[in-house]
């Protein structure tokens, strides 16, 4: 079998930068394979795709030694549109790539700069329409359709000129589980019907893992390559069933679902019962949404949402792509007017900023000094409140040292614990977050989940929408679960998750709905 | 367009207003057409009152200077009009593809700097919404840069977004070709022949001086009317009557 | 873009706007709107012939769109008088990328906000020039190292810029308020005279509008420009770009 990549002693460093991103890397990617990239979040996931197809370091500049083959091209010696037909690229977020407004001529765009013929160009399109199930979307405008859709689109519109090659930056961040399980089957079938080479870098490694058949690791410069049990096991990654794999000494080291259930039915581990997380709010109720009906123009969002926040209670709000969970949020920080209904801080309605402070999706939003410090102290000055940043900041694992680095210089993940950490410091008494662990690795998810622990238990409250079920299982006291904006189930998250089809936590599907996360199996197995 | 003569510039007038009724768009360019009539009147009573203007320069008003003020205003307003129906009813998209191909690139660039704006408009509002729940309580103008710094800030990391992807999916690789054509139909030939027929009429009107295109001043007296030029005028509402096209947006 | 064409083009664009004191002088009788068309005409022709031959590149073109689309969320909430938050994105893109730069961004981003808002008229190509000369020469004046006295010159240059706008973009219709006052143009009248009426037009009609947009600009600068200047450099950085 031939080769799809090469790299051979490859050394990059971005301008400016003392640290060498890739240091001597030398690894090949055989034809036809559907490979995981893995890295902590900042590793170097985004670049090891861009020196693929040449913007590293044609596009990005910076020191770069070694030799990169992309289908037996050296990328140093064309530029990367040199290389457009053999390589496609989907950035992280597919809707700053799109070039042409209506969903059609997106895919032709690549094509038309191929000086691809119209009627070869016009055959291409038809085809992908029909892959990714987008036909119906064609006439549309690239900017109005749903995050999901984007996604497809984006895919489609690299697939189109016929590329041998597929790289992906985090496909699946946008969406819901359900809207990842079908874009994954559909990468799938194109690395086993067309003999594609998929590349796919991701944090949420329980939706890839089960498709991927080779994975490369990145850690600290050097790259691993193997199977992806092995690679996950040498970078310390992995999904929740590798970790319960690792804890009850199962071999080979589970990935999927399907694997552990396996194990599990060979070997019963022996498991004491579950603790429950849950407790009891005696404090009573913090603010509360009642009959609240919202929405935008003539659109209704929310049909009648009845729901209250206890103090000292975490709150997960779940529920595919278009629910009502950022309408929700927004409401119940008081930025969005009720149709009817009320909404009720204690007695009054919420004060945005004070009595309730969202850190809203797009952290960036958030971030507009210079450095992280002044980011933190300007809020505090707002509320006039004192506190320290290096403090706040050390919460959320991060080191003092990143207190004079610009925002927006960080990592996707640290970006968006510094406005997460820039929004916790109005010390509202309900903390609101809509998708805080996008861009998290799972170091930094753990710390994200430990400070809001500590938040709560100072007789506040926290409410966060998240697609992440592993997330919401890992802090939720309560699980509200939207559709179509009504509010369709609510109650513990062993009841509410445990036996979801679509939002089950992996530890659940395994050991059934008591069981949420490792760290209950892990209490269990030391007992 | 150079006629003072009123008759052909209320029939002008009509034909846009029919025009506009006909196929305006929803949108923000629906605004347009009311904005630019406005215009159109202030520009009117702004040129009469430079003529009223005149006693303090020591010249008589006379009736004609206010009648040939007031016509030229109105051959503005009319102007205007045009202009708004014109914007009320066109697709901007269909308007950049009829550029040359040498402009390529800048119309990417304005086409795209159009299809972003409602996003970047949205930002204005996600960034402001984001300051207020983290506190912001400054006073307003400065809580600017809060504002405006995380919209360009954003916008910056798009573009560097939009660059590498149109960078890899090969632009400026060279000769393109395009999937697009704008097609002739019955509706754009007939568009076509009509214009030049009332471009025509118009420079045949003024070239031998017939049909009263300017009003006579001195002395002041009731231009003619032709037939011919009525009818040419009348034909800018053709569009009125075709059929519009399918809007797939 | 070549520098002599850039010269070319830019002296066609003076001419666009000054010819109502040059060419009563000359041939009084040819009329206003056919000089314009053919003027305009011979401006595109000339920018864009470059344009395509050395090609933009997907940095510039990117970079264009996003600030394009920043100024006409700006522009969208209107003027107040003579003011347009917009100008601030010239201002400091043109600084901070060079007078070609700020050309281009001004034209193309007047061009889309018009596209958007539907304000397509024979006053675009005007409004087109006069803010890309705005963006040029954000981009002409010097800029010393040290931050204060960068913006302090920027904001200067804002000022003035306001005025000079005010007073360019109001020559495109001046010649159709034609009459026998002494504020309107008069076709058959020297160049001097004419300047004279249009002096006393502008005091009259635009210079208090205008001081407002001065204003605004100075403000607008003093508040933002060193942030947006640090995002800018920062995204060419990343860029790896290097358009000066």
């Amino acid at each position: 079998m031939t080769d799809a990549v090469t790299f051979e002693r490859v050394t990059f460093a971005y301008p400016g930068a003392g640290d060498a991103v890739l240091s001597d890397v030398s690894f090949e990617v055989p034809e036809g394979s559907f490979v995981l990239v893995a890295g902590a979040t900042g590793a170097g996931k985004s670049t090891l795709l861009r020196a693929m197809n040449g913007l590293v370091p044609h596009f990005s500049g910076g020191r770069f030694r070694g030799v990169v083959r992309v289908g037996g091209t050296d990328t140093r010696a064309v530029a990367p549109r040199e290389l457009s037909h053999e390589v496609a690229f989907v950035p992280q977020d597919p809707g700053a790539s799109f070039v042409v407004d209506r969903v059609e001529d997106e895919l032709a765009y690549a094509m038309e700069n191929l000086a691809f013929d119209r009627n070869r160009m016009r055959r291409r399109i038809e085809e992908t329409l029909d892959l990714l199930d987008l036909a119906h979307l064609r006439d549309r405008s690239v900017r109005t359709i749903s995050g999901g859709e984007r996604q497809r689109v984006a895919i489609a519109a690299a697939l189109t000129p016929g590329p041998r090659l597929l790289l992906l930056d985090e496909p699946t961040s946008q969406l819901d589980p359900q809207g990842a399980e079908n874009v994954l089957a559909a990468l799938q079938r194109l690395v086993h019907d067309l003999g594609m080479t998929v590349l796919i870098a991701e944090h949420r490694l329980e939706r890839v893992a089960g498709f991927v058949d080779l994975a490369l690791g990145i850690a600290a410069g050097n790259v691993t390559t193997g199977s992806p049990q092995d690679v996950l096991e040498r970078v310390g990654l992995g999904p929740p069933v590798a970790r319960l794999g690792r804890l009850l000494e199962w071999k080979p080291l589970p990935l999927t679902v399907r694997d552990a259930r396996r194990h599990a039915a060979d070997s019963p581990p022996d498991l004491s019962p579950p603790t429950k997380r849950h407790r009891s709010f005696r404090g009573g109720e913090l603010m509360a949404a009642r009959l609240l009906r919202a929405g935008y123009g003539p659109k209704v969002v929310l049909h009648g949402i009845d729901l209250e926040i206890a103090r000292g209670e975490s709150v997960v709000l779940v529920g595919r792509n278009g629910a009502g969970k950022t309408t929700l949020l927004r409401c119940m920080a008081g930025l969005h007017p009720p149709l009817s209904g009320r909404v009720l801080f204690e007695t009054e309605p919420p004060r945005p900023g004070t009595d309730v402070a969202l850190c809203p999706q797009r952290p960036e939003s958030v971030l507009f000094r210079e450095t992280v410090q002044e980011e933190i102290t300007t809020t505090l000055e707002w509320k006039q409140r004192t506190g320290d940043p290096a403090e706040l900041i050390a919460y959320f694992g991060l080191p003092a040292a990143i207190l004079q680095v610009h925002p927006r210089d960080l990592s996707a993940g640290q970006r968006q614990l510094i406005a997460i950490a820039a929004v916790a410091a109005t010390g509202a008494r309900v903390l609101a977050l809509d998708e805080p662990s996008r861009g998290l690795d799972a170091e930094s998810k753990r710390h994200l989940v430990s400070f809001l622990e500590r938040y709560v238990s100072d007789d506040r409250a926290v409410i966060v929408a998240t697609h992440d079920v592993e997330l919401a299982a890992l802090i939720a006291h309560r699980v509200v679960m939207l559709a179509g904006g009504e509010i369709v189930a609510q109650g513990s998250p062993e009841g509410v998750l445990g036996d979801s089809p679509v939002f089950a936590p992996q530890t659940a599907r395994v050991f059934g709905p008591r069981w949420l996360t490792p760290d209950q199996v892990a209490e269990a197995v030391a007992r | 367009m150079s006629t003072t003569n009123p008759f052909y510039l209320i029939v002008i007038g009509a034909a846009a207003w029919l025009v506009y009724a006909a196929h305006r768009r929803p949108g923000p360019q629906l605004r347009s057409f009311r904005i630019f009539i406005w215009f159109g009147a202030i520009a009117m009573a702004a040129r009469t009152a430079l003529v009223l203007l005149n006693p303090v320069l020591h010249i008589a008003i006379t009736t004609s200077s206010v009648v040939v003020a007031l016509l030229e205003g109105a051959r503005i307003a009319v102007l205007l009009c045009v202009f708004g129906t014109f914007n009320s009813v066109s697709d901007p998209y269909d308007l950049l593809r009829l550029s040359p191909r040498r402009l390529y690139e800048p119309v990417l660039a304005a086409g795209l700097a159009l299809s972003l704006a409602p996003r970047t408009i949205a930002t204005v509002a996600e960034v402001r919404e984001a300051q207020r729940v983290r506190g912001a309580n400054a006073a307003r103008w400065r809580a600017l840069p809060a504002l405006v710094v995380p919209v360009l800030e954003t916008g910056m990391e798009e573009a560097v977004a939009l660059a590498e992807s149109m960078d890899a999916r090969g632009h400026g690789r060279g000769r393109r070709t395009s999937y697009r054509v704008s097609s002739w139909d019955l509706g754009s030939g007939t568009m076509v022949i009509a214009s030049l027929l009332v471009l025509g009429t118009i420079a045949w009107s003024a070239a031998t001086g017939r049909g009263d295109l300017s009003v006579a001043m001195s002395p002041l007296q009731w231009p003619g009317v032709s037939p011919v030029l009525v009818t040419a005028s009348a034909a800018i509402a053709i569009p009125a009557f075709l059929p519009g096209r399918e809007e797939g947006r | 873009m070549k520098p002599w064409l850039f010269v070319i083009a830019n002296v066609v664009g003076v001419f666009v706007f000054a010819w109502p004191f040059i060419v009563p002088a000359v041939a009084p009788h040819i009329d206003a709107p056919w000089i314009l068309g053919v003027l305009m005409l011979c401006l595109g022709a000339l920018l864009f012939a470059e344009l395509e031959r050395a090609g933009l590149g997907p940095k510039i073109v990117a970079l264009i769109a996003v600030l394009g689309s920043a100024m006409v969320a700006l522009r969208l909430p209107g003027y107040v008088a003579g003011f347009s938050a917009m100008f601030i994105v010239v201002l400091v893109a043109g600084n901070s990328f060079g007078p070609g730069f700020g050309f281009l961004l001004g034209a193309v981003g007047t061009f889309a906000s018009a596209l958007f808002v539907g304000g397509l008229g024979p006053w675009l190509p005007f409004q087109m020039i006069a803010v890309g000369w705005v963006g040029a020469g954000a981009g002409i004046v010097p800029r010393p190292s040290s931050w204060p006295r960068r913006i302090a010159i920027l904001a200067a240059y804002g000022f003035v810029a306001a005025f000079l706008f005010g007073a360019v973009i109001n020559l495109y219709f001046w010649p159709f308020l034609a009459g026998s006052s002494r504020l309107g143009w008069h076709a058959g009248a020297g160049g001097l005279v004419n300047l004279r009426h249009y002096a006393a037009f502008y005091a009259v009609t635009s210079l208090g509008w205008d001081a407002i947009g001065a204003i605004g600009n100075v403000v607008l600068v003093l508040l933002l420009a060193r942030p947006l200047l640090g995002a800018f450099d920062r995204a060419a950085r990343r860029m790896n770009l290097d358009v000066r």
